[in-house]
This record gives structure tokens, C-alpha cells and sequence, in this order.
């Protein structure tokens, strides 16, 4: 049995933290198949399995959980194809990426050579529609959350914090510095496939713009 | 079958039950801040409880029905009139053809629904109709009603000529305080020690996604963010500017901010009654307690409404 942590999350949900982060996306791909849970979410640590406490006791819920854990089995890997995206710092669309290279000591065309060289993943989707969590970044490079975040941020844009770098799906309230703008569409309501990037998949940026 | 928006009132959204199973692609919930309002307003005209219906904060909402219909208005306590004669919530309402519903500004809770018979035709997102505002899908193109929009209604509404009450004891008890249970967050550990006080008052910050809850929150213990983590509707999330957000049917899948209590269940439906400036008291309890709260609850209401669920 997979060494893992449960824990309640509040009165309707069980939380999920496998002593192996990388398990999370086979748990919870694994749990979704089973229909039992109304809402199964990885974060970046736990995954949180919702259920309908009308249905089943909190206590209930986490002894069915221990259980189901007992019988699991990880699936052959069913990672999606890696997908290239085009990042633009043209224009007006890379407002911190001066302040980050210098922050860096680095020159903006090296600091953006790392960023692209790095072996970039989606770590996880989550917060809004087409947001995606991305890891892999050279861990020698540096960066803080704004101190004030911007009323708005830009689909497509992409942020810039330590380790990470986050994909803006939608315009909104963002707080992460940006270092450019990807030119295809993370989300679109309106496609047959709504979501470009699943998590798990390996993602090459190209520069463009520079 | 439709209705012509005359007077468009402020943030008004179609809503159904909440968008289920892909909430791991970064998809919100959605569906109404107060599930049980919805539930009474639907079965006055004889809809399934999850029914999509209208959701409208604040009131001050005309709608001009283009045909006849047959709608139920429960939730927040407005003034309701059809062309000027006065008309009464948590019971069927005949409309007809080119008379005009008015809603008022309620003084007490939040929201008012209005079902019409049949529920109303909205747009679908992953085979759900629910409004998402931070998306823009589901409802009416994703946004919140303006004035001279054109709202459909399904065919097939049955209600027939009934004219049905909510039962008295059934009809929700409003104020400017509300007393909400609560059970511990994954992240309680920041804040040990705390017991939890009554000052509690709900600020202007507050829309679908949220309300800022501001009093005597203790100071976090330990660095401020954390690993982003799975959140749901009900998670209240501690700043270390030291406010706190409850989050509503349009939050954020995933957060950042220690997640130090949760409204159970039971008494989530609450949330979408709270206005800026009322006060909230938080009760302690375990999550075996609140379940068995749950039912309580539920049962409480299945004769009226089977088909509930909070």
C-alpha cells in the first residue's frame, strides 16, 4: 500500500497526501474513475476528495478512503504528448521581465534562456479555468509575488515566482510578475476542447518576439 | 416564453445545481449562493429543486413577462408587486401576458430567486447552466442581466393551475446576524488557542466569489502562503494582513491562503444571505456533529422538498 496521509478537509471532503507528490494526478485520475466522490482536486501537496456528508459520515468517508487506498494500483503512465506554446515578450506584454533579470543578474535575453531551456511541466490545472501550475523552472532563478497584485492580468500571460511559472487562462486580478504573453489560447469556452494543457504534460516554450 | 429585462438590478444571474467532477480542471461550482432559497422558489411552481432559476442580489429587478407565466420568489424579504398590486413571496404567482414584476430592495438577506415554471433556457457549459462570472459561461453569456436582455423559459413547465405556500414553519427567518457552524480548516494549527469570538461582520468586499470577514481574527502563526491546496465553497481563508475570506459558489478552485475554518454544510446555504456590514458569529463543532446536523436539516424539509440537497 502507497504511503499516504488522510486527513478531513472541513465536513465534506477527505484530503489525500501521498508521501510521493508525483502520485497525486494516478490518485485522483483513479479516484474520479471510481463515480464515488462528487469532486476530486490535487493541489500542490494533498489531493481533497469531496463526498456528500448526507450520504456518508466524515468518518465513514475516510475508513472507505484507507480502503480504496489498500486496493490501488498505479496505471500504466497515460501522460498526455507534450505541446509547444509561444512565448511573446513583444510589445508591452513582458512588464517585469526588466526587473526580474536584474534581480536575477542576468541580461532579459539570458534570464528568458533559461526560463525556455528548463524542463517544463504541468504540475497541476486549478483556480480558474485554464490556469496551470508549471515546475520545472532553473532553480537558480528568483522571484517574489508582486507586492500589490494588478487589477489585471491577460489571458495567455505568464507569471514568474520561484520555482514556478503560472499560466493565465483568463483576464483577471493576478498577483505573480509576468514575463510575457502566450500566443495560443489556454481556454475557450467555445472549442470542442475548452482546456489546451492537462496536467502532467510536458510543455516546450519558444521565444518569440525577442 | 420569455420575459424582457426592464430593470436589470445589480449582479442578477441564472443559476442552476453547481457544475460537478470538473473542478480539477479549474472549473468553479457556480450554481445559487443559497441552495435552500432556490429549492422554495422552484417548488412553488413545481420544478425540480435544482431547477435553473433566477438569482438576484439586492433586488430591484423588473421583468416584464412577454407570455404568461407562472413563477415562485423566495430567499431574501423584498416587496413584490405586478404592475403595481402587491404580491407575496413562497407563493405561486400568476403572471400575464405584458404585466411587469417589480421586486424592491430587501431589508433583510441578500438574494432573492425567481423560478418560473419550466425553469428558464440558459446556456449550457459542460451540460450545466449555471452562471460562472469569473468565466464568463452558463447562463446568459456568461454575465449578469442588463437591461432589454430577453430571458427564455423551458417548455414543459408543469405547476398547472395550482397556487401553492411554502409551509410557514419552512420559510427561512432572516436578520443582520447570522450564526454560522463551523469545523476546523486543514490549516486550524495557525491559529491554536484561538477560541472563536462573535465580533465578526462581513465587509463591502463581497460578490459570488467571496465575502471579506472582518474582527478579532488571531495573527497567523508561521509564514504567511502555503503550497496552493484544493478549496471549496464554505473554506474561510486567513490573510496575514490578518482579514479572512469565506468563499461562495464562484471561488477559486485552488488557494494559497491558510485555510483555517469551514462552514459546514448544513449552514452553507446561509452565505448567500449575508450583506456587507452584518454580523456573523461562528459556532464550533466537529464534522461528525455537523453531518448529523445535515440531516436534521434535510429531513426537516423533505416532505416539502425531496429532492433537496444542500
Amino acid at each position: 500500500m502507497i504511503e499516504c496521509r488522510l486527513f478531513l478537509l472541513g465536513d465534506d471532503a477527505v484530503g489525500v497526501q501521498p508521501a510521493d507528490r508525483q502520485l497525486r494526478h494516478a490518485l485522483a485520475l483513479s479516484l474520479r474513475e471510481t463515480c464515488e466522490w462528487v469532486d476530486v482536486v490535487p493541489g500542490k501537496e494533498f489531493i481533497a476528495a469531496q463526498f456528500n456528508p448526507f450520504d456518508i459520515r466524515p468518518s465513514e468517508a475516510i475508513r472507505k478512503m484507507e480502503a480504496w487506498l489498500s486496493t490501488f494500483q498505479e496505471k500504466a503512465d497515460s501522460s498526455y504528448a507534450p505541446v509547444e506554446l509561444h512565448l511573446d515578450v513583444s510589445n508591452d506584454w513582458a512588464p517585469d521581465l526588466r526587473a526580474l533579470a536584474v534581480e536575477n543578474n542576468l541580461s532579459e535575453e539570458e534570464f528568458l534562456e533559461k526560463v525556455v531551456q528548463s524542463e517544463l511541466v504541468i504540475d497541476m490545472l486549478g483556480f480558474m479555468p485554464g490556469f496551470a501550475y508549471v515546475e520545472g523552472i532553473d532553480g537558480a532563478l528568483t522571484g517574489e509575488r508582486l507586492a500589490v497584485p494588478r487589477q489585471r492580468v491577460v489571458a495567455g500571460s505568464v507569471g514568474f515566482v520561484s520555482g514556478q511559472l503560472g499560466l493565465y487562462g483568463l483576464s483577471g486580478p493576478g498577483g505573480w510578475p509576468i514575463i510575457g504573453r502566450l500566443r495560443e489560447t489556454l481556454f475557450d469556452p467555445a472549442r470542442e476542447d475548452p482546456f489546451l494543457l492537462r496536467e502532467g504534460q510536458l510543455i516546450r516554450l519558444k521565444l518569440v518576439g525577442v | 416564453m420569455s420575459f424582457t429585462v426592464l430593470q436589470a438590478g445589480i449582479q442578477s444571474t441564472l443559476q442552476e445545481a453547481p457544475r460537478r467532477g470538473v473542478r480539477y480542471m479549474g472549473v468553479p461550482a457556480s450554481g445559487p449562493a443559497d441552495t435552500l432559497s432556490m429549492a422554495l422558489a422552484n417548488r412553488l411552481v413545481g420544478n425540480a429543486a435544482s431547477e435553473c432559476a433566477l438569482e438576484i442580489p439586492y433586488g430591484m429587478i423588473s421583468l416584464k413577462a412577454m407570455t404568461d407565466h407562472i413563477v415562485g420568489i423566495a430567499g431574501a424579504i423584498a416587496a413584490i408587486d405586478v404592475d403595481g398590486q402587491p404580491g407575496l413571496m413562497h407563493r405561486t404567482l400568476k403572471i400575464k401576458a405584458g404585466q411587469t414584476l417589480n421586486i424592491g430592495a430587501p431589508e433583510y438577506g441578500l438574494r432573492v430567486y425567481v423560478a418560473v415554471s419550466g425553469g428558464f433556457a440558459a446556456d449550457t457549459f459542460l451540460g450545466n447552466r449555471s452562471t460562472c462570472l469569473p468565466a464568463g459561461f452558463g447562463g446568459l453569456k456568461g454575465r449578469a442581466l442588463r437591461k432589454g436582455d430577453v430571458l427564455n423559459t423551458q417548455n414543459g413547465g408543469g405547476g398547472g393551475s395550482a397556487i401553492l405556500e411554502t409551509p410557514m414553519k419552512m420559510r427561512q427567518v432572516l436578520s443582520h446576524s447570522f450564526a454560522l457552524r463551523c469545523v476546523p480548516g486543514p490549516d486550524e494549527g495557525r491559529i491554536p488557542d484561538w477560541e472563536h469570538k462573535q465580533d465578526f461582520k462581513a465587509t463591502r468586499r463581497a460578490d459570488r466569489i467571496g465575502i471579506e470577514i472582518a474582527g478579532s481574527w488571531p495573527m497567523l502563526k508561521g509564514a504567511g502562503l502555503k503550497a496552493s491546496a484544493p478549496v471549496f465553497p464554505g473554506a474561510i481563508q486567513l490573510t496575514p494582513s490578518g482579514t479572512a475570506f469565506v468563499l461562495l459558489p464562484d471561488a477559486q478552485t485552488t488557494g494559497g491562503y491558510p485555510h483555517v475554518l469551514q462552514v459546514a454544510l448544513a449552514d452553507r446555504h446561509l452565505l448567500g444571505q449575508i450583506r456587507p456590514g452584518d454580523n456573523i458569529r461562528f459556532l464550533k463543532r466537529s464534522a461528525e456533529d455537523v453531518a448529523h446536523d445535515l440531516r436534521l436539516k434535510q429531513t426537516f424539509f423533505k416532505d416539502w422538498l425531496p429532492d433537496l440537497s444542500l
